[in-house]
C-alpha cells in the first residue's frame, strides 16, 4: 500500500492510495510526486482543496465516482467555468489533484456532477487538514505539498 | 431607486436597490445601513462574497418577490438560511454563523452553474421556508479593481467590506 504525505499550510496527512482501484491513476501519480504547488479552496464544490497539476500527459477515466465522500483523494479534469472566447481550447479545462475535507461537498462541473477518479484516501491527519483549510480561507491560502510517504 | 456604496479595501462600487420589486427588504437593509465586517468568499456558490450581518444588524426576513432560479453577476442578494439547514462543520465562519446565517451574498462574476450551484435539490430551503434568497439589489458601477479585490479574497482571506447608504 502506497502512502502519500499530504502537507497543506502547517498541517500534515497521509493518504493510502487505491491502487487496486485504481491502477494507472496511481501509477501515473507516483511518477509526478511530489508536487508542491499553491492550494486553491473550491469556490463551487464545498469543502475542498486542490492543486492544479502541470502535466501535459492526458489521464484516464478510472474508478470514477460523483458521489466523493469525506477524505477521498481525486484527480480530475476541472472545467474552467468562466470560458472567454477568446481562450484557446486547451485552458477549457485542466487537472487537478485535491481532498475533500468535510461534508457539504460536491465536486461538480458546469451544471452537473463531475465524475472524478478516486485515488485514494486520506487516512491520518484528516481533522487537522479539516481545520487548516477553513483557517487558510479566513487568513490566505498557502501551498499544498504532496510527496511518497 | 436608493444606492448603497460597497467599500472593499479601498475599491468601491455602487449599487442600485430594487425598491420596485422587493421594498420591504429594501427598508429593512436600508435601515441597517451601514453595515461593516469581514467579507469571505464563498466555497459553492462561485464568484461571490458573503458579509455576514452580525449582532443588531442580523436580519431574519421572510421571503419577497419573485422565485428566481438563476443569479446574475452584479447581483446582491440577501440570504437566510436557518440552523437546519446546516451540513457539516462552518469552521471558516465565526461561531455565530456556523448555525443559522444571514448574509449580503455579493455576486462579483458568474455564478457557478449559471447560479444554480447554491440553490441545488439538497440544499434547498426555499419550500420549507428554511431559506430565504432575495435579489434587492444590482451593481450599477462595478469597477475592475473592485472586483479584483473580490477575487483576492479568495486567496488571501477575509477582507473588511463596508455598506453604507449613498445619499445626495
Amino acid at each position: 500500500m502506497t502512502r502519500v504525505k499530504i502537507k497543506l499550510g502547517a498541517v500534515e496527512a497521509i493518504a493510502e492510495l487505491d491502487e487496486r482501484g485504481a491502477p494507472k491513476t496511481t501509477s501515473w501519480l507516483k511518477t509526478t510526486l511530489p508536487i508542491k504547488a499553491q492550494a486553491v479552496h473550491s469556490m463551487e464544490n464545498g469543502r475542498e482543496v486542490y492543486v492544479i497539476l502541470d502535466d501535459a500527459r492526458p489521464l484516464e477515466e478510472e474508478n470514477q465516482t460523483i458521489y466523493q465522500t469525506v477524505g477521498d483523494l481525486v484527480i480530475y479534469y476541472k472545467p474552467a467555468i468562466f470560458v472567454k472566447p477568446e481562450w484557446p481550447r486547451h485552458i477549457r479545462d485542466y487537472l487537478v489533484i485535491g481532498f475533500v475535507y468535510e461534508r457539504d461537498s460536491a465536486i461538480r462541473g458546469i451544471s452537473a456532477p463531475l465524475a472524478t477518479n478516486l485515488v485514494g484516501r486520506i487516512t491520518e491527519g484528516l481533522d487537522a487538514l479539516a481545520h487548516e483549510a477553513p483557517r487558510m480561507r479566513r487568513e490566505g491560502m498557502g501551498k499544498m505539498s504532496l510527496s511518497l510517504a | 431607486m436608493r444606492k448603497m456604496l460597497f467599500e472593499l479595501n479601498g475599491a468601491k462600487a455602487v449599487a442600485e436597490m430594487h425598491d420596485d420589486v422587493v421594498p420591504k427588504t429594501c427598508d429593512a437593509v436600508w435601515k441597517i445601513l451601514p453595515v461593516e465586517g469581514m467579507s469571505i468568499h464563498a466555497n459553492w456558490a462561485s464568484r461571490e462574497i458573503m458579509l455576514h450581518l452580525q449582532g443588531e444588524k442580523i436580519l431574519r426576513l421572510p421571503p419577497e418577490g419573485p422565485v428566481r432560479r438563476t443569479t446574475a453577476p452584479g447581483d446582491i442578494v440577501y440570504f437566510w438560511r436557518s440552523p437546519q439547514m446546516s451540513r457539516g462543520k462552518q469552521l471558516a465562519y465565526s461561531s455565530q454563523f456556523q448555525r443559522e446565517l444571514s448574509e449580503f451574498a455579493v455576486f462579483y462574476g458568474d455564478p457557478a452553474a449559471g447560479g444554480l450551484a447554491a440553490d441545488d435539490p439538497a440544499r434547498e430551503g426555499r419550500t420549507a421556508n428554511l431559506q430565504v434568497s432575495t435579489l434587492f439589489a444590482t451593481f450599477i458601477d462595478l469597477p475592475r479593481e473592485f472586483l479584483q479585490r473580490c477575487e483576492e479574497i479568495r486567496h488571501k482571506g477575509l477582507q473588511r467590506l463596508v455598506v453604507s447608504r449613498l445619499e445626495g
